[in-house]
């Protein structure tokens, strides 16, 4: 593989804030098992109560910075970061903008994103206002209200789960056939996969169950406290099959920021810097309709990881976390495949093997992901590996992590049942 | 019985599409010059495209594929649908090449499988004076046993 080093040792992260909706009985449970952690100055749980998506965000770019050891005054570039104007979970009504709020002396906001790659899109696009010079500290950050929008009368009784989506005009081709919830697109995958490769619900289900175990180590996710077994998966509803109700990822309500800025300026910041060592995207639209039945088995992983891989020049053994995009449990497995740590078909297997769980050989999730921790895109894997390279991941950290990899998946609904876009981002600590 | 559903979306660059559907033709478009199918329009990946989606023509296809992908609403998740359940919604891989959704109707939902031929059922919904392409078992391919196990 051709490497391209530009990227690594240029720019890093230099703080992270994120304010994580929990249930509200369980608040004070929560933030206690955070003290004396580092941890507890940049995360914290809240009911969103009264607050909007955008509150939120403002006080996890508060946070961000002031992690970082910077105040607001330092902050010259601010970017919103969404999953697009047309996407499912995750586009909030932007009630205001967060450097507003904060005042930070910006030169520029804007907002940027497409499907699962939020921070992804934000990190590569805010990159050339840096290498321009146009600013110094740029804050990332992005929101949701998902959770909260769910207990709206339009989707009461709906359980918080699958992201049910309000009617657009994107969607008005499928919406008379019952095309309701983004895992009537989203388990055409694993429709195909069982077809194609065998896969059993019983894998499908261990990809859930073993993520989870890594919520369960996270006082920040949704189903902290909420071990499940093979045999709760398969008693769990099955309101769409071939998906149960945990094969879906949560919604959620909160906000994650974090400081972009040169390697040289976060040496300087509060916390141990965190590289940007590798970027890369692939998109399935160009294949979309001779490749057909193609498409349903696979993400468009290649390009990506090839880009992302060479400007880090890393092979996939070096990476010590992978924090993949589970918005359902398909594409936890088929990523498993076509990033190469098993071959293709053998995902299911791979996986019920245990090797992504706590103890595994291959930590994959390790918040909880968005199947059980908190759905804020590619800002879940994101700040995760933020938590890992940095030492600050308390019971759930992975030793010794110094490479992770986060990934992004989705986009608009441009045939009957696919989101397109895979981003591949690397991470990492020297 | 009234429709309650979300009413298609017939206007746009499907409208020859829906209003093919309302006198029963089942039309997609179709490159002038090479004869690949598109749904929905595209510009042909073989061609130039003048003018504007020029070098497509809507072209009655067969109306008949196999099932590529299924998935079976249980619950509903509108209560506009609640009458259907169990449902099928399904990607369909037309003969033609492109790949099309719908549900899959006249069938239990437990009979459906993967590479399940079936063919397009023109349903009138009076009231929006349109017609919706429901899919259902290809009685010319598919024997009656299999939809009866």
């Amino acid at each position: 593989m051709e490497t391209n080093h530009k990227l690594s040792g240029k720019y890093a992260i230099a703080g992270l804030g994120m304010v994580i909706g929990v249930p509200e009985k369980e608040l004070e449970h929560r933030n206690a098992a955070l003290p004396g952690h580092p941890m507890l100055a940049n995360a914290v749980a809240s009911p969103l109560g009264d607050l909007t998506a955008k509150d939120l965000e403002a006080e996890a770019a508060r946070r961000a910075i002031e992690d970082a050891g910077l105040t607001t005054q330092d902050i010259d570039g601010a970017v919103h970061v969404h999953g697009g104007p047309r996407s499912g979970g995750g586009t909030t009504t932007h009630l205001d903008a967060f450097p507003r709020m904060l005042g930070c002396p910006v030169n520029f906001y804007y907002l940027v994103g497409r499907g699962g790659a939020w921070g992804t899109m934000g990190i590569v696009s805010a990159l050339s206002f840096l290498e321009l010079g146009l600013a110094k500290y740029i804050v990332i950050a992005g929101s949701t209200e998902d959770w909260s929008r769910s207990h709206s009368s339009e989707f009461r009784g709906q359980g918080n789960r699958g992201h049910i989506q309000p009617s657009t005009v994107s969607s008005m081709w499928s919406l008379p056939f019952g095309r309701t919830a983004a895992a009537h697109e989203h388990s055409m995958f694993a429709s195909r996969h069982r077809y194609e490769y065998g896969t059993t619900e019983r894998q499908f289900g261990a990809a859930a169950i073993q993520v989870r175990e890594w919520a369960c180590k996270n006082p920040l996710a949704r189903m902290y406290g909420r071990p499940a077994t093979i045999e709760d998966y398969e008693a769990s509803p099955s309101y769409i099959w071939p998906y149960h109700v945990m094969d879906m990822a949560v919604s959620s309500d909160g906000a994650i920021a974090f400081v972009l800025t040169s390697i040289e300026r976060a040496r300087d910041c509060a916390k141990k810097p965190v590289g940007v060592l590798g970027i890369g995207f692939g998109d399935s639209q160009g294949g979309q309709w001779w490749e057909g039945a193609a498409h349903y088995t696979k993400l468009p992983v290649a390009k990506a990881k090839e880009a992302a891989f060479g400007q880090a020049g890393i092979q996939l053994h070096d990476v010590d976390v992978a924090e993949l995009y589970d918005c359902f449990t398909a594409e936890l497995i088929m990523q498993m495949e076509d990033y190469g740590w098993c071959a293709k078909g053998e995902g299911g297997a791979f996986v019920e093997a245990g090797h992504i769980g706590p103890g595994g050989d291959t930590p994959v999730n390790t918040s909880g992901g968005l199947l059980s921790a908190y759905h804020l895109a590619d800002l879940t894997g994101i700040s995760e590996s933020i938590f890992q390279l940095r030492g600050e991941a308390l019971e759930r950290q992975v030793e010794g992590a110094r490479i992770a990899l986060v990934s992004g998946h989705g986009g608009e609904v441009i045939s009957p049942g696919m989101c397109s876009l895979h981003s591949s981002l690397i991470l990492g600590v020297y | 019985m009234a429709w309650k559903k979300p009413a298609p979306y017939t206007r746009g660059t499907l409208r020859p599409f829906w209003e093919g559907l309302t006198q029963r033709r089942f039309l997609l478009p179709k490159c002038n010059t090479c004869g690949t199918w598109y749904f929905p329009p595209a510009f042909c990946k073989n061609h130039k495209n003048e003018p504007f989606f020029g070098s497509l023509s809507w072209t009655e296809a067969s109306g008949r594929g196999t099932i590529v992908a299924f998935n079976i609403t249980k619950v509903a998740l509108r209560s506009a649908f609640k009458d259907d359940v169990p449902y099928v919604y399904a990607l369909i891989g037309l003969e033609e090449g492109p790949i099309i959704s719908s549900n899959i109707i006249n069938c239990e939902a437990s009979a459906v499988y993967i590479d399940m031929p079936v063919s397009v059922v023109f349903w009138n919904i009076d009231e929006l004076n349109c017609t919706i392409p429901y899919f259902e078992p290809d009685l010319t391919v598919v024997q009656s046993s299999q939809l009866n196990p």
